[in-house]
């Protein structure tokens, strides 16, 4: 089986090989994953608690997912993020220093964050500090204090955070994208306008926790290592009065599906940033797994055929990658690649040749087993931690995703064959529904990439 | 925001990506652990203890194997002691180039057959440059293990690369450049642009990324030369950790590396910097940077020393938290930036170096802000420190957090600072198990000495201050 020849003079293998080449060793059978196990209840306030029994370390995350976010922020663009780094300036009982204190004294730091449709407070302690934590994160997200003397600075941050990504090309590319892809519709708001959070007053801040904070939007999550006896009483007492509040937002988006091209014109930059996005089935969608592990193996892997061409073929790009993104409901297909000023257009018509080819031959099975085993394995290392699992159940959550969803996940990527990979690329991945954006010096490359048949009839907005 | 730099890899670390400002969120489950605080200190609790077996192989390979079966995986890292600071010169950026090389072929697997052979397995594969050393990592399903062990050794013995694929990889690094230092508003500020003025030795102070003729410059002979000089067994550390067999792993080490032969070393250049008797300045101007930035930087005590373990409290104490006292001075009160970051060694951490080392506190301000109102600022909390010791409570807090981000190392599903850990204790001081005693020994120092060392190594005369002046480059606006 194994055909190891040893090989002395190994320096003399420096140019090509003249012996017969060794194969690598056959892998051993695989070894059982089990995903740990883990329990959901509901208070009678609607707020849902998880708890996730796993790891061998004693560390605890608590981590409270409210369904709000920009989605929330209507014409106000960031006014979730300003709200939420508020409310770390302190609660009714603690001041912004004691709860940094407080945290840094359980071995964590407290964190917040507000994404597009979910707001997140938590903090990872050691497990002797379960409880703390726990009223720690209750007290942040029910009992702000929000300090007005204190928005000015936490405003003044955040336009300084914006100053910085309008100066960077792959941000001014992606807020370019998702303004083309989600025009209205929050989605698509990625920076506030000029003087607009200046605008921005506490009752703002205010009125927003107000309408979107409670139980019934909000998910606790518990994973790691904990004493369940006296956590759960904790969590309850924490959070069993907290108003109900609002059902979450409904608020669906409709990502554009005709062709457009957006230029941004970055003079003297030595890389072009290029983005292209196009609907995709969402992770509830029954076309869903085949359309990711295509994903994945257009460019969505280090052995993907983009990145083979345009990396390691063409030596054009660094880090070419291609993703799904997924909103409730919806989903995008993704390109990004930072590719060398001299050869945009040419990046760009290999990438399209590297779609059409995947949609007019089924990929060879040896290659998309490949593929199959690393999303597989790549499935084990992210659910082998405690924070892993939870951020998994989160997004199962916001995606009204079943338990199975979880349970056959490595069955479901197994079952995909050659002929759907290419099904869904032809049927999804089609160029003439993009939108394409090309952050760059254009006066090097704006004609060449106009050239390209693929981009003929693009809307310009 | 400046984001901390990671090392500079060969593999894009799947950066960013979806949409701006819609990212989901997922709390801690994505957070990377803290580089410059992967150490441990108690909260009255017992040590941590990380298992940890180590030999050597005839050739002069260690090998660390350090078994935990909280997840089927396995994680293979090989660490060649080479890094940018001993590369030559006239070629600057050639260890990180050639690191790149180390995926273009073998004599048994051609080129992308190494990394189609890892991801066709269910693994994740990569790997970086830093100071002192070149790191190769695998993380796999604990059943490829032999898999993975053969590759490595298969390129350990046999690199077999061609012009094609030099010229090749001479393209994409200088992409990487551009994208990482280039192209991005201040790009490698700090940890690329600070070490080449307040060192001296050329060792320390040259561009490490490298300057683009030196990439163009770059031959085969070189890399040849390169591969021969450093890529010896004797100047390796193997680690694997997570769920083996112990004895199965013994027999495919030995199997697979036992046979590649040992080299002569070159003696080490002096890379010691002169000790600096007064402060240095500089500034410059960043193109894309719309606002000014700020960075100080200090030489830390030698590696190993009772004033080093002090050093690393003092870390923790002025720097890394929000609790830290230039957060909040910096931030919370005075309200000169969203963020103050720096640390020992922005590329790693306290103990995964081998040499001089810097101390950074960086921040981007805005033009209102007069930088000595800033320095005056991180002057007085430092006076503070050297005035009197750290109170009981800021020490518990400094041991609480080192503690936790301990464990965060061990109970990783990757593995991967353990491994980084486990290497360069290896690497540097032949004694991996020393991991174990990171806690005892931050639990050793006394207030009393870092006050003295704040006195002794933070005093003006022996910083560097560097400030980065916004350009003219406006934001591009559609046509």
């Amino acid at each position: 089986m194994r055909r190891f020849v040893a090989v002395a003079l190994a320096l003399a293998a420096w140019a090509a090989a003249a012996q017969p080449r060794e194969q690598p060793p056959v892998p051993g059978a695989p070894r059982d994953f089990r995903l740990p196990g883990r329990e959901t209840l509901r208070l009678d306030n609607g707020l849902a608690l998880t708890f996730i029994d796993y790891g061998t370390v004693p560390k605890v995350t608590v981590l409270a997912v409210v369904r709000t976010g920009n989605i929330d922020d209507g014409e106000s663009t960031w006014l979730a993020d300003v709200t939420l780094e508020m409310m770390k300036e302190g609660t009714a009982t603690r001041t912004a220093p004691a709860i940094a204190e407080a945290a840094a004294g359980m071995g964590g730091s407290l964190n917040v964050g507000a994404g597009a449709e979910q707001a997140t407070v938590g903090i990872s302690v050691l497990s002797e500090h379960a409880v703390d934590a726990a009223e720690l994160v209750a007290d942040v997200l029910r009992n702000p204090a929000f300090p007005a003397a204190e928005l000015p600075r936490i405003l003044s941050n955040f336009e300084r955070s914006l100053a910085v990504a309008r100066s960077d090309p792959q941000s001014l590319a992606g807020e370019a994208l998702a303004r083309r892809v989600y025009g209205d519709h929050p989605f698509g708001r990625a920076f506030p306008q000029p003087g607009q959070l200046a605008g921005y007053d506490i009752a703002a801040v205010r009125a927003f926790h107000d309408r979107n904070f409670g139980a019934r939007r909000t998910h606790v999550y518990v994973a790691g290592r904990y004493d369940r006896a006296t956590l759960e009483p904790a969590l309850r007492r924490a959070f069993g009065d907290w108003r109900g509040g609002a059902a979450p937002t409904e608020l669906p988006a409709t990502p554009a599906d005709t062709l457009q091209l957006a230029f941004i014109d970055t003079p003297g930059a030595p890389q072009s940033s290029i983005r292209m996005a196009v609907p995709v089935p969402h992770p509830a969608h029954a076309l869903y797994f085949p359309t990711t592990i295509m994903n994945s193996l257009l460019g969505g892997a280090f052995g993907s055929r983009i990145t083979a061409n345009i990396r390691e073929d063409k030596g054009y790009s660094y880090s070419p990658d291609s993703s799904i993104s997924a909103r409730r409901g919806t989903a995008l297909w993704v390109l990004s690649a930072e590719v060398t000023t001299e050869h945009t257009a040419d990046a760009l018509a290999e990438i399209y040749g590297e779609i059409d080819r995947l949609q007019r031959e089924a990929p060879p099975a040896q290659e998309l087993d490949a593929i199959k085993a690393y999303r597989a394995g790549l499935f084990v290392i992210s659910n082998s931690s405690p924070n892993g699992v939870l951020g998994q159940l989160a997004f199962m959550d916001l995606h009204g995703l079943p338990p199975e969803f979880l349970a056959g996940w490595v069955a479901s990527v197994h079952g995909v064959t050659p002929p759907q990979v290419s099904e869904v690329a032809a049927r999804f991945i089609r160029p003439e529904r993009m939108t394409v954006v090309v952050a760059g010096d254009l006066a090097k490359v704006r004609d060449a990439v106009l050239r390209l048949p693929q981009l003929e009839g693009a809307r310009m907005p | 925001m400046i984001r901390r730099s990671a090392a500079i890899r060969s593999v894009a670390a799947r950066p960013w990506i979806g949409l701006i400002g819609a990212v989901l969120v997922v709390g801690c489950a994505a957070q990377p652990i803290t580089g410059e605080s992967e150490s441990a200190a108690s909260s009255g609790v017992g040590s941590i203890s990380i298992p940890v077996e180590y030999y050597k192989l005839d050739n002069g390979l260690r090998v660390v194997l350090s078994r935990d079966d909280s997840a089927p995986t396995v994680t293979v890292g090989v660490y060649y002691r080479i890094g940018f600071r001993i590369e030559p010169k006239g070629r600057t950026g050639f260890a990180h180039l050639f690191e790149h090389l180390m995926f273009q072929g073998s004599a048994n697997l051609g080129k992308m057959e190494f990394i189609r052979l890892i991801e066709g397995n269910g693994g994740i594969v990569n790997g970086s440059t830093t100071f002192d050393y070149t790191n190769y990592f695998q993380i796999v399903p604990a059943h490829t293990l032999e898999t993975v062990l053969w590759a490595e050794a298969d390129r350990m013995k046999s690199l077999a690369i061609t012009q094609d694929n030099l010229v090749n990889q001479q393209g994409v690094v200088k992409n990487e450049v551009h994208v990482n230092v280039l192209n991005q508003p201040y790009g490698g500020f700090p940890w690329l642009t600070v070490p080449q003025v307040a060192n001296v030795n050329w060792h320390n102070a040259h561009n490490f990324y490298g300057d683009m003729a030196d990439l163009d410059a770059a031959t085969l002979e070189d890399a040849r030369a390169f591969f021969e000089t450093y890529y010896a067994p004797n100047n390796a550390v193997l680690v694997v950790a997570g769920d083996f067999d112990a004895a199965a792993a013994r027999a495919w080490v030995a199997q697979y590396f036992a046979a590649i032969p040992a080299r002569p070393q070159p003696p080490r250049p002096d890379i010691a910097e002169p000790e600096q008797a007064a402060e240095r300045r500089d500034a410059y101007v960043d193109r894309l940077a719309p606002r000014p930035a700020l960075a100080l930087a200090w030489h830390v005590p030698a590696r190993g020393t009772p004033e080093h373990w002090a050093f690393s409290l003092l870390d923790q104490i002025l720097l890394q938290g929000e609790d830290s006292l230039l957060w909040q001075r910096l931030v919370q009160q005075r309200g000169y930036t969203g963020s103050v970051a720096g640390g020992i060694n922005l590329l790693g951490n306290e103990f995964t170096y081998d040499g001089p080392m810097l101390w950074m506190v960086y921040l981007v301000h805005d033009p209102a802000t007069d930088p000595a109102a800033i320095v005056a600022d991180i002057d007085a909390e430092i006076a503070r420190l050297q005035s009197a010791p750290p109170t009981a409570a800021q020490m518990q807090r400094a041991l609480t957090k080192t503690r936790a981000a301990l464990y965060d190392l061990a109970g990783s599903s990757t593995r991967f600072g353990l491994v980084d850990l486990l290497a360069c204790f290896a690497l540097f001081d032949d004694d991996p198990a020393r991991i174990n005693r990171i806690e005892p020994e931050l639990r050793a120092v006394t207030p009393e000495l870092i006050s003295d060392v704040a006195r002794r190594y933070l005093v003006p005369a022996k910083r560097t201050l560097q400030r980065v002046e916004p350009g003219g480059a406006a934001a591009g606006a559609a046509p």
